[in-house]
């Protein structure tokens, strides 16, 4: 079992044309996704990878019944994509796109709410099921099947957790970037309320960062909610105060995005807190 | 990216908000011609990007033309906050009453813009809020409606404001939410709104901070973000595509995503001192990692490198005979250490392991870190 996605989850890929979007589509393939069609406006009638390609959305939907899409479009393209994908009927996009303006994801996300839809992102590495599909970027040999659920606000860090979890013996159910812009349009309360669902996955490893209070409503919600073990790691102890640290969302301003703050929340909600994802990985061994 | 003051408030007034006539100078002579022109009183005030800088001493009262140029002269070339000034801003002095405050933010979690507005500005309104929220009104507004102007009276109303008040702290509220919309911005604020002996309200200062990665298409502001870096390693990161973030230590690294180049910093940090924050993002080609390797020891006495990249959307291998170009070129000699991992991983050993690099294959950020330690205190490399 796992969230969101599955080997029968029918995938379509926006900006497949693209450098990075084939070569990602590859990847994506190889995995064993089930990638049904591609759409980059202008250039439909070709194929990518033996994936058709479509000009709109609504043409991939009609004609190969895409029901997910992961966006490798370029960053001031992404509000209209995420308009145009919606419209066309699609239930889950991946955001990978970075610098996405932060405006534009206000509107989308108000807009998806509005519309029941589930996004992932922006500056997201991906959703990935292991042993199933992958939707994004992440290396799949970082990755191996089983039973703990993994969020993270950094994509780099989410590919470590998974392989630090797998030199401890334990594989994924599914692994989530959330991405860590200053605004993203699924937030940690509710993919952990997805895990806690979830009768595949029997704990979940968080792997936050300094900047902004997602950790601290997680923590809330752990605590009022969960009954699935966690385990957290915060990255940025020692990033200073007011640099962004290379995500738009990881700044420490007015005091406010602190580890100590995370660290604390997490703890009083019950949920230890790693120096390391390798210490992480050994906490969660310890739980399970 | 934060505007100057100066540039803000010209902004600010585009949008009908009422400022204080103004300009903006480099030299103490023309801030006494300006001073002259205005009429005194003025106001002398540093254009640094720091907060806190009243406190510092970057405003200065003058009574006369005189006087302001004395105090241009003071502050031009000085540092207020560590940010050296290179451009004074000269002000007609407003007589003030009250000070309240107004401002705009992106709520993050909520994924709105949240409006503030507190009947008493000139103070911290994170610690206002924090000790008096009942002093603070404060409310997220959609996207698809924006500020409605009546609700910008109610919170007006909510923030202790009766009468003729209202309707103008409101109007010039609900112009600052339209230069948030307007140029895609992270924080658009006044603190303090004056309110003159005759209830006359004026910006007497000028906050805006526009989102980095809406900037391309915001070329009307003819603004250099590059410029607004004082931090000389920082700006030349910008110019090269990197985030580099300068810290005072000894070990410096280099990382393919930001989660990871924090880890790697803080992994370092139990032992020694980071020297650098420094996250490639997904665009790596071999010159981006040579030009990356000469940032990073492009301050001298480092004692070792630690490099840690995954390659997802990156292509390691690419990025790694730029890495071992550079040490080759440049005779390096500290020890430097990578661990890469993802796709093309052999290959991407390979060529590191051939230009002089130490490989770890683990996983695990710590036994990369441990190996470098190790090495930086044999004395090898």
């Amino acid at each position: 079992m796992s969230i969101l996605l599955d080997r029968a989850t029918r995938v379509l890929v926006q900006g497949i044309t693209g450098r990075v979007g084939q070569a990602q589509t590859r990847w994506m393939l190889e995995y064993g996704t089930n990638i049904v069609a591609g759409v980059t406006p202008g250039r439909g009638g070709q194929d990518v990878e033996g994936v058709p390609v479509y000009d709109s959305v609504s043409e991939a939907v009609s004609e190969q019944e895409a029901e997910a899409s992961v966006f490798f479009v370029p960053a001031p393209f992404v509000k209209d994509t995420v308009f145009e994908s919606v419209e066309a009927g699609i239930k889950l996009i991946v955001v990978v796109t970075e610098h996405t303006p932060v405006h534009d994801a206000m509107e989308v996300k108000e807009y998806a709410r509005r519309h029941g839809v589930r996004i992932i992102g922006p500056t997201s590495p991906g959703i990935i099921t292991p042993g199933e599909a992958k939707m994004g970027i992440m290396p799949g040999n970082m990755f191996a099947p089983g039973r703990i659920g993994v969020v993270s606000r950094s994509g780099t860090l989410s590919y470590e957790m998974s392989a630090d979890l797998m030199a401890a013996g334990l594989g994924q159910s599914t692994v989530v970037g959330m991405g860590a812009d200053p605004v993203v349009f699924t937030d940690l309360p509710e993919l952990l309320a997805l895990f806690e669902k979830d009768p595949g996955t029997d704990a979940v490893v968080i792997v936050g960062e300094v900047g902004g209070v997602q950790e601290e409503r997680a923590a809330e919600f752990i605590g009022r909610e969960m009954t699935k073990p966690v385990v957290a790691y915060i990255a940025g102890r020692s990033a200073p105060e007011g640099k962004r640290m290379g995500h738009a969302g990881a700044i420490i301003q007015g005091g406010l995005g602190t580890y100590e703050s995370k660290a604390e929340a997490f703890r009083k909600a019950g949920v230890e807190v790693a120096d390391s994802p390798m210490q992480a990985a050994e906490l969660v061994r310890k739980l399970v | 990216m934060r505007l100057y003051e100066h540039e803000a408030s010209a902004l600010f007034a585009t949008e009908g908000i009422p400022v204080p006539e103004s300009k903006a100078v480099a030299s103490a002579v023309e801030a006494r011609r300006v001073a002259e022109e205005l009429g005194p009183p003025v106001v002398v005030k540093a254009q640094v990007l720091a907060g806190g800088r009243g406190l510092a001493g970057g405003v200065r009262m003058a009574g006369s033309p005189a006087e302001a140029g004395e105090a241009a002269a003071q502050l031009l070339g000085s540092t207020i906050r560590g940010m050296p000034v290179d451009r004074v801003m000269v002000a007609r002095r407003v007589e003030v009453a009250r000070e309240l405050y107004l401002g705009v933010t992106v709520d993050g979690y909520k994924g709105l813009p949240r409006v503030i507005l507190s009947a008493e500005g000139g103070v911290s309104i994170e610690g206002l809020a924090r000790t008096h929220p009942e002093r603070v009104a404060s409310r997220p507004v959609s996207m698809v409606q924006g500020l409605r102007l009546f609700e910008a009276r109610q919170m007006a109303r909510e923030a202790g404001l009766v009468g003729g008040q209202t309707v103008q702290v409101a109007a010039i509220l609900h112009a600052l939410y339209r230069v948030f919309r307007r140029y895609d911005a992270l924080l658009a604020e006044i603190n303090p709104l004056a309110c003159t002996p005759e209830g006359q309200y004026m910006a007497i200062d000028a906050k805006l901070e526009i989102d980095d990665s809406s900037l391309y298409r915001h070329t009307e502001l003819g603004i250099d973000p590059e410029g607004r870096i004082d931090n000389p390693l920082e700006r030349m990161g910008r110019q090269i595509g990197v985030t580099y973030v300068d810290l005072d230590g000894e070990v410096g690294t280099i990382s393919s995503g930001a989660g990871l180049g924090m880890a790697s910093m803080d992994i370092v940090g139990r032992r020694f001192r980071p020297a650098n924050f420094l996250e490639t993002g997904g665009a790596i080609t071999e010159e981006l990692l040579y030009q990356a390797m000469g940032l990073v020891l492009h301050k001298g006495g480092l004692k070792g490198v630690f490099i840690n990249l995954y390659g997802g959307i990156n292509p390691i291998h690419e990025g790694a005979r730029g890495v071992v170009r550079y040490i080759q070129e440049h005779g390096v000699t500290i020890p430097v250490v990578a661990k890469a991992l993802g796709n093309r991983q052999e290959e991407t050993w390979e060529i590191l392991r051939r230009g002089g690099v130490h490989v770890v294959t683990d996983v695990e950020t710590e036994k990369g870190v441990e190996e470098l330690f190790r090495l930086m205190e044999e004395g090898t490399r």
